[in-house]
């Protein structure tokens, strides 16, 4: 009962005025952005990151959280209507959703895509509530080579789930660890690849970075390869209801897609990508009428899209317990949060209780405005699909700028922001995907920290990371992962998942 | 003779050889140390090392692997882009958000062949409006408004 009682905690936090209007904002604000063609999480939460600064922490985050769940909404909306995937956890809901609204079924395809995400949502919150504190627990028992194991698992598995080439992305992660490093060395005091220029000193900025990566690179690549204009599907949004039938279908893959979510949101690299493309796989398999699938099968809609929610939800649960995030999405709110001056971890919930259930309460108050609010305003969504790239590449990338400057009135985080886009620009020309860079990137520092207590703890030995049962766990399970990307069929399965864009 | 298969992984290949020798050569004067006392050499060392041997590999295996040919540079979009944010960045301290909100649009809107400059004045005007009330009087961020401060 403890849980209520924390939960209660986190409702009243969650719930002033304030609150709950920065988490509208922030739902709206997501969905505005991620419905969008071609931009998902990532690039919303970069853009929108900026606006919350001026907030107070539980007020940043709650709006945070907001633009992540509107985003990912909004990108569903995209996938059924124009088939148009804004990230790959949308891809999934692209095959069938999209399928449905050609037979003129967008407005229920849309309406299950929502409540599908509501319901997975609900638990997703109670799971959270619940397993978060008996993670914290463990957490406690975490030491450095555990802490270090984790990591590299977490690295592993944001290598697999990544576009493209598998060595690529190695080499990505490797090169955000470096730029990780960048800045005075914690342990000696000594400054590395600061090159004499003070604005390097604690390090590089994660803003510039982000937004330079994704935010400029994601307008570069829009205006070189003009998105062929396609036209939304126009439905009759008001026959939104699914209809009995389809209902019957739905809501038992809705509950499959929850649980499959919520357990594999947890895992280190998991998240919202995983477990869409699990739900979808799972609903192919289990399903009596296969030739139903790929021709807008409702359930392959219900499935991933309550699976992506949830996982997105429970991903969280790593990140504010162990303090260590276990995708790239998650990368850039652990990013938010160090700029907010909290340093994500157990330490959280026990030091800052109204924080930690604050967010998970809100979380629960952002997905009830994306059903209440997001849906009968889906018609001005749609709109937003044809207004013209032409206005809105340029608002876009001032709000880069603005971003950026509000931050820091230094002029050189401006300079980072432009060498970060060409460098993104580069990477994009060689087929190398930024995403793994993202989470390399956040994690360098503690990584060389973890790696340097456990080596002075074992006086150089190694042998560290298999003594302690923990550690030991999670190497094999990470030499599991990489023996099944050895493994040619699984491979091929990564590939044919990540043809679609 | 050598045919070039994979010109992406070829590109790639070679960043990543060239980002490695970097971080190697840029920081040979950082202590190494031994695994039982890193140094603050260690780390970044052993990563770049890592770095230079995929990029060995990748570069290696555009010859032999058949693989996408690069994208045709486009000069335009990614210039226009990076001298509206050079614009950006001299002129807020200088001219205030407003102006230097209008002007980094206009310049923007160049980004793309036969921008239409009526349009794009009127809608970055609206635009930059939209910023200032936003940003300076709704966040109250630290940001000239004007020219004056």
């Amino acid at each position: 009962m403890e849980m209520f009682e924390h939960l209660a905690t986190g409702f009243v936090a969650a719930a002033s005025l304030q609150n709950l209007m920065f988490c509208l904002i922030g739902v709206l604000l997501g969905t505005l952005i991620g419905v969008l063609p071609g931009i998902g999480p990532i690039p919303t939460l970069a853009i929108l990151l900026p606006i919350t600064f001026g907030l107070d922490p539980l007020s940043a985050l709650i709006m945070m959280a907001g633009i992540y769940y509107g985003a990912q909404y909004g990108g569903s909306t995209t996938s059924i209507l124009v088939n148009m995937p804004g990230e790959a956890s949308s891809v999934v809901t692209c095959i069938e959703g999209h399928q449905m609204a050609k037979r003129g079924r967008a407005g229920s395809a849309l309406a299950t895509a929502a409540l599908a995400s509501f319901f997975a949502g609900c638990v997703g919150t109670v799971f959270l509530a619940a397993f978060g504190p008996i993670l914290s627990k463990v957490a406690q028992q975490f030491t450095s080579p555990d802490y270090f194991s984790l990591m590299v698992l977490g690295l592993v598995m944001a290598v697999v789930l990544a576009h493209g080439s598998l060595l690529k992305a190695v080499a990505m992660v490797l090169i955000g660890l470096l730029l990780g490093l960048v800045g005075t060395d914690v342990n000696s005091g000594l400054t590395r690849y600061t090159f004499g220029i003070d604005g390097l000193w604690e390090g590089i900025d994660f803003l510039p970075l982000v937004l330079g990566l994704f935010g400029i690179v994601e307008i570069i690549r829009n205006l070189e390869n003009p998105p062929a204009h396609r036209t939304p599907i126009s439905t009759r949004l008001r026959d939104l209801w699914p209809t009995r039938d389809e209902f019957r279908l739905a809501w038992p893959a809705a509950v499959r897609g929850t649980g499959i979510g919520s357990i594999l949101g947890i895992l280190p690299g998991g998240g919202a990508v995983l477990a869409s493309f699990a739900s979808y796989t799972v609903e192919k398999k289990i399903t009596r009428q296969p030739e139903r699938f790929g021709n807008g099968a409702i359930e392959g809609v219900a499935g991933p899209e309550a699976a992506n929610n949830a996982a997105a939800q429970t991903s969280f649960i790593p990140l504010l317990t162990l303090g260590i995030p276990s995708n790239p999405v998650m990368a850039i709110m652990m990013g938010a949060m160090i700029i907010q001056g909290i340093q994500p971890g157990a330490a959280v919930m026990t030091a800052r209780p109204e924080l930690f259930w604050g967010m998970v309460a809100s979380m629960w108050i952002g997905n009830l405005m994306l059903v209440v609010i997001n849906l009968p305003m889906l018609g001005i969504w749609v709109k937003l699909l044809s207004v013209p790239y032409r206005f809105l590449y340029p608002a876009i990338l001032l709000f880069c700028a603005v971003g950026v400057y509000s931050t820091s009135t230094e002029p050189f985080m401006m300079v980072l922001m432009i060498v970060f886009s060409i460098f993104g620009y580069v990477l994009m020309k060689f087929g190398c995907e930024p995403a793994p860079l993202v989470l390399g990137f956040i994690l360098g520092p503690l990584m060389e920290t973890n790696l340097r207590r456990s080596l002075t703890l074992s006086r150089g030995d190694p042998m560290i990371f298999l003594d302690r049962p923990i550690s030991a766990g999670l190497l094999i399970a990470t030499l599991l992962v990489i023996a099944l990307i050895v493994f040619p069929q699984f491979r091929k399965t990564r590939e044919v998942a990540f043809q679609e864009d | 003779m050598l045919k070039v298969k994979s010109p992406q992984d070829l590109g790639a290949g070679i960043m990543f050889l060239l980002i490695g020798l970097a971080g190697i050569v840029l920081g040979r004067d950082l202590d190494f140390g031994s695994a039982r006392n890193m140094g603050p050499g260690y780390f970044p060392l052993l990563i770049s090392g890592f770095i230079v041997l995929i990029g060995a590999v990748v570069a290696g295996r555009s010859f032999t692997l058949e693989g996408p040919a690069i994208e045709r540079l486009q000069l335009r979009p990614i210039l226009m882009l990076l001298v509206a944010l050079a614009v950006f960045s001299f002129l807020i301290r200088e001219i205030g958000v407003v102006l230097t909100s209008i002007l980094m649009m206009v310049v923007a809107a160049y980004a793309r062949p036969n921008a239409n400059i009526v349009e794009t004045i009127i809608f970055a005007i609206c635009v930059a409006t939209f910023v200032a009330v936003v940003f300076v009087f709704g966040l109250n961020q630290p940001m000239p408004l004007w020219w004056n401060g």
